[in-house]
């Protein structure tokens, strides 16, 4: 029964033209997006490697030079790209590629793409999680959407009924012809990106595992809109009604809700403004401790307990260059200052995730772009482990840098400078994104949300079509 | 009145209506009987240029209906085997409507007038179509040929689903209207109603006419048996 | 025939509730995301308003120092900092250099959810390293803002398709399009006049609810003109889509094979052509890559450092009058760094410039091509009208860019010069007023609007011929 149905449903609408043609065209977009994706994925993991290795060279060659000198030269923390953004762009194409790392401050990354293309970057990229996202689902909508209406309007509906037909394995049969071929043109997709990926020249990072938590991921959804499709189509009392019903269903779940939730989110939760954020982060500064600021009051405080921890009178007696030890202790100083200044940051984004994932109960869309973008790591808390990676880093050179200061040179020899081949010992700036588990458990709440609406949907499903 | 000459359909390689001439005059009511796929269906379509003749021609009252479809449309009015009218809106707004975008604007007490004359009884005058039976809304129909003071009257199965009383009643409108002069062209299953409201009847067998009589010249029981003799029924009959 | 469709249209799209169901729907998206407009101005204004307050504060404190030490008293603050060094107060008092919304920018979010609206430029600050882009979460800018011009360009196109995709279907699905038929009058003739009417009434009810809104929103200074603008867009808009509903409907057949063509237009006109016009901008005129920008800067700098002494004397030399009143020829660190710090500008400037002409070409691009697809022409259109557009953000990135370069040269004067910071000076100071673009180009997009729709309708009536030959139930 199962199978009998399966296979009059997909000659059905095998014969229909408008799905051949809807079918091809999505195939055709799909290629077109993964053919665009992987020569931007070349191009701008060259640049990468350029940027990063010149970076370097200009860091090795600096000759001889005041360690401090070169914390305020400073160096470039260069964000890569991995491999599975072919699939999923996520949030890249808004937050920085680089961040410049200095003396006494933090700074954000820089240069987002989307700052340097003009409005029509706003309506959304020719990507395949656009296609997989936002299409797919209206493909699942128009192959669906009159599966048990047009039994009632073409009467074979009471036929059916009368042959004593079961309701759950004629249901399941028309389940099936919906995921098959979506099944099938997805598994292609992620097939084929599989096999684009590891042949690519450098795919370090690429993993199978990832791929397949994506696919499967991406399956739940579409499992979700064929359940809501065959909800709708089993309860109206026509095509037409169903289909309205099932696009208004989509727009709201992939359209509405999400911009909704980011309005209500920045509403409710905002960010400072960058001006605001930088005049917050002056205010906290000048309470403490200035580096260059031998005369301010905490720097005569740290003068004096320092004096007293080593027993001396005199800061010229101490065994290191007081004055980079003062810059390494202002350092810290600020290095906390920006820490609690990026957790607010990063408390504001929580609380506006909470927001999302609040919406997510209209629209699946939600979590499984979250999911999405995260195995992708193209999401923004992947974003912010790169940050905190380079801020580690900036914190880490500042220290390498002061200490061979203060160990090599006297108190008041500003006049000091390292050998030209000092720098080289600088370990250069490594950055391992999150493991795929790590991230699937940092996003349990989503795969909560998304599993909810599996089961609830599928419930939904058996209820409604035992009596139908 | 209505007329058609040598009026052919094709239909790929099916010939739906072949070379059919035949005509009706004024006050006269001709019906045609025929299995289904006869081609009795697609001979009144022509009439209406619902579809256009493959060959042959189809006239109203002198013109011809592919090339004055909106022209002869005038002098018709034409009732579907399943008339259907909105739903929406009620007995007497479906007659203004109707009227109204043909250009005719009728006064309330003429509508009504005309719902009268068309036996709709009073109450239903204000009631939405969407409460009413088959027999009720072919009496709007009624209603509508009369305001449009019709010359020609197409019926397609008007008949079919009606239950007995109604369906006299519907035939005595046929009567009624005849008596005004309009010239009917019916098609129908019903020997019975032929018999009955028909001055001529003819039976079509694959797009032909195949018999052709006038209705006093023949009594029902030889109506069904020459009907069924042309279907090639005859080893029922023995 | 006018007169009846137009009675009684409206008396089924009233009993069967669509007027009362749009007007509602459309209260209620209108208000909402006007609601959300209106706060993110709001915000806007606030935070600028703020930031002015700030410098107005910091001004008296700046007056308060200067007059202690013009006093000769003893001041606590670091010695850098003290405002009778002309680089401290181009350094830490900077302006705020503020881009005001304009009256409709409740409208369309456009581009102004990635810049900022106010910098403060100081004169050591790198101009082409000036951060423009506003902290926001990026997941805010992936998913967009539920703006007017979201409600207008994405969810007015579904709500046409819904209300127009079986006129004429329906009619014939139901029956009544056989008695129709049989009517001496022409079903084309008929399917225009229902589309016309039901265009007629949404558009009523669009222009009520959106000035209603507005009414209540209340953008002060309303400039009606630009309302009208508005008002022109979405009607043309809105006309826009009732002709492709018009065609569809005479040249498609059933209300699913409607509605599904109707929908495969939508995904086309709003969602495929912008993305791949985007596509195809970047792939034609791509933008230099920011990261070996970056390296290129980073190697002139060290180029400069180096040359610095020598780079002063040429500066010097060829700037005569920074220095004409100084005798006293002291050099600080800031005399070199100036002058550096300009040389390395006037060198980098083609690369910068680079970023600008490649915008540049994509944009004029787009503009082009725009025709392709009125959705784009209504975006931009609305962003335009906003002052939120593209060309909005870098007009003022200009005008930044030469305030920032009066605001050094102010106090270059003062450095080379060799003179201290007075407090009388402090009236002097450059002061910013940002300049809105003149032209919205509105007109020409509502003319562009009405030609395509003008086009889709004589496409109608055109091949009027050839179906009457083929009689109107052919199929």
């Amino acid at each position: 029964m199962i199978i009998k149905t399966f296979v009059k449903e997909t000659k059905e609408s095998w014969r229909d033209g408008r799905v051949r043609i809807a079918f091809l065209i999505v195939l055709l977009l799909l290629a077109m997006a993964v053919w665009v994706g992987v020569r931007q994925y070349q191009n701008v993991n060259e640049q990468y490697r350029t940027a990063k290795n010149t970076e370097r060279i200009l860091w090795d060659n600096q000759g001889e030079k005041n360690p401090h000198s070169a914390a305020h030269y400073g160096t470039y923390a260069f964000k890569p790209k991995y491999p599975l953004s072919l699939v999923d762009q996520g949030v890249d194409k808004y937050v920085g590629t680089s961040i410049f790392l200095e003396a006494h401050k933090r700074n954000e990354a820089q240069f987002s793409a989307a700052a340097d293309q003009t409005g029509l970057a706003r309506f959304g990229d020719l990507t395949p999680d656009f296609i997989l996202l936002f299409i797919i689902p209206l493909l699942i909508i128009l192959l669906g959407y009159n599966s048990f209406t047009k039994e009632r309007e073409m009467g074979t509906y009471t036929l059916l009924k009368s042959q004593g037909a079961s309701n759950w394995k004629w249901a399941m049969g028309k389940w099936m012809s919906l995921f098959i071929p979506i099944f099938a043109i997805t598994a292609l997709l992620f097939l084929i990106t599989g096999i684009l990926l590891s042949n690519l020249k450098d795919f370090g990072v690429f993993k199978w595992q990832s791929l397949l938590t994506m696919f499967v991921i991406y399956m739940g959804y579409y499992i979700i809109f064929i359940n809501i499709v065959l909800i709708i189509s089993s309860r109206a009392k026509k095509s037409g009604i169903a289909l309205v019903l099932s696009l208004s269903v989509w727009i709201l779940a992939c359209l509405a809700a999400p911009k909704a939730a980011s309005n209500i989110a920045e509403a409710k939760h905002p960010y400072p403004t960058r001006q605001e954020f930088a005049a917050n982060v002056l205010k906290d500064k000048k309470d403490g401790l200035d580096g260059h600021n031998p005369w301010s009051k905490e720097s005569k405080l740290l003068e004096q307990q320092v004096l007293a921890e080593h027993g001396v009178d005199s800061l010229h007696q101490l065994p290191f260059n007081f004055d980079a030890y003062r810059m390494q202790k202002g350092e810290e100083h600020e290095a906390e200052v920006y820490f609690k200044h990026y957790n607010y940051l990063k408390d504001q984004f929580a609380q506006q995730s909470k927001v999302y994932k609040g919406l997510a109960i209209i629209s699946p869309y939600l979590p499984t772009r979250f999911l999405s973008m995260a195995v992708a790591q193209t999401d923004y808390a992947t974003h912010w482990d790169f940050a905190d990676a380079a801020e580690d880093y900036r914190i880490a050179t500042q220290k390498f840098l002061n200490d061979h200061f203060a160990e090599n040179s006297n108190y008041g020899d500003w006049s000091y400078q390292a050998d030209a081949n000092f720098w080289v010992g600088l370990p250069s700036f490594e950055y391992d994104p999150p493991e795929l588990g790590e991230i699937l458990t940092d996003n349990t709440s989503s795969l909560w949300i998304l599993g909810a609406w599996l089961a609830l949907s599928f419930s939904i499903l058996l209820i409604t079509t035992k009596t139908i | 009145m209505i007329s058609t000459k040598d009026l052919t359909k094709k239909f790929g390689d099916l010939t739906a209506v072949d070379h059919l001439s035949l005509s009706v005059k004024e006050g006269e009511l001709l019906c045609l009987l025929g299995a289904n796929g006869a081609g009795k269906s697609t001979t009144i379509n022509m009439l209406l240029n619902f579809v256009a003749p493959t060959s042959g021609s189809a006239t109203i009252n002198g013109l011809d209906a592919t090339r004055h479809p909106i022209k002869t449309k005038e002098f018709i009015t034409y009732i579907p085997e399943n008339l259907m009218l909105y739903p929406m809106l009620t007995a007497i707004e479906n007659l203004d409507y109707f009227s109204g975008i043909t250009g005719r604007q009728l006064a309330q007490s003429s509508l009504t007038g005309f719902l009268e004359e068309a036996g709709l009884q009073k109450d239903a005058f204000h009631k939405r179509i969407s409460t009413f039976s088959k027999g009720m809304r072919q009496k709007v129909g009624i209603a509508i040929a009369l305001a449009k003071d019709t010359k020609v009257l197409l019926l397609d199965e008007p008949t079919s689903g009606l239950d007995p009383k109604a369906s006299n009643e519907f035939g005595n409108l046929l009567q009624k209207l005849r008596g005004k002069g309009v010239a009917i062209l019916m098609a129908t299953h019903d020997l019975f109603r032929a018999k009955v409201v028909a001055t001529h009847i003819g039976i079509m067998k694959d797009g032909k006419l195949v018999q052709q009589f006038v209705a006093d010249d023949i009594s029902l029981p030889q109506l069904e048996k020459t009907y069924l003799e042309t279907m090639n029924y005859k080893e029922v009959l023995s | 025939m006018l007169r009846y469709n137009f009675i009684y249209e409206l008396r089924i799209l009233l009993r069967s509730r669509w007027i009362q169901l749009l007007s509602l729907l459309l209260l209620l998206l209108f208000g909402f995301s006007a609601f959300n407009g209106k706060e993110k101005v709001e915000k806007r204004k606030v935070d600028i308003a703020a930031a002015k307050q700030e410098v107005l504060d910091t001004d008296q404190s700046m007056l308060k120092l200067l007059d202690s030490v013009e006093r000769g008293m003893a001041v606590s603050a670091s010695p850098w900092t003290i405002p009778t060094s002309p680089m401290a107060v181009a350094n830490y008092y900077p302006r705020v250099v503020a881009m005001d919304p304009q009256p409709m920018a409740f409208v369309s979010t456009g581009q102004a959810d990635i810049f900022t609206h106010y910098v403060k430029p100081t004169a050591t600050g790198d101009d082409f390293a000036l951060n423009f882009t506003e902290m926001t979460s990026p997941v805010q800018l992936l998913f967009g803002s539920f703006d007017l011009a979201f409600v207008i360009v994405y969810l007015l196109p579904l709500l046409i398709i819904a209300f127009s995709y079986n006129v004429l279907s329906s009619e014939k699905e139901s029956g009544s399009l056989r008695l129709l038929a049989s009517q001496p009058i022409s079903i084309r003739k008929w399917v225009f006049q229902k589309l016309i009417l039901r265009f007629f009434w949404l558009s009523v009810l669009v222009v009520t609810t959106l000035v209603l809104v507005i009414l209540i929103v209340g953008i002060q200074p309303l400039e009606w003109s630009k309302v009208f603008g508005l008002l022109g867009l979405a009607l043309s808009y809105m006309l826009f889509w009732f002709s492709l509903a018009f065609l569809v409907n005479l040249y498609v057949g059933s209300s699913a094979k409607n509605a599904v063509s109707l929908l495969g237009l939508w995904v086309v006109f709003v969602l495929l052509v912008p993305s791949v016009l985007n596509q195809l901008a970047g792939t034609l005129y791509p933008m230099p890559s920011r990261t070996l920008m970056i390296n290129e800067m980073r190697e002139r700098k060290v180029e400069a450092t180096k040359r610095q002494d020598e780079i002063l004397d040429n500066f010097l030399r060829d700037h005569p009058e920074y220095a004409i009143n100084d005798s006293t020829q002291t050099r600080s660190f800031y005399h070199n760094y100036m002058a550096s710090q300009k040389v390395v500008k006037e060198e980098l400037a083609p690369i910068v410039n680079a970023y600008e002409t490649q915008l540049k070409k994509q944009q004029s691009w787009s503009r082009q091509l725009q025709w392709t697809s009125p959705a784009i022409v209504v975006q931009e259109s609305l962003n335009n009208l906003s002052g939120t557009s593209t060309a909005d953000y870098e007009n003022y990135r200009r005008q930044v860019i030469a305030f920032s370069e009066s605001w050094r040269e102010h106090f270059m004067s003062f450095l080379y010069n060799n003179t201290l910071f007075k407090s009388e000076d402090h009236t002097n100071l450059p002061q910013f007023q940002y300049h809105a673009l003149g032209q919205s180009g509105v007109p020409k997009a509502i003319l562009i609007l009405l030609a395509m729709a003008l086009v889709l309708l004589g496409l109608g009536f055109a091949v009027q011929g050839a179906t009457r030959q083929k009689g109107i139930l052919a199929d």
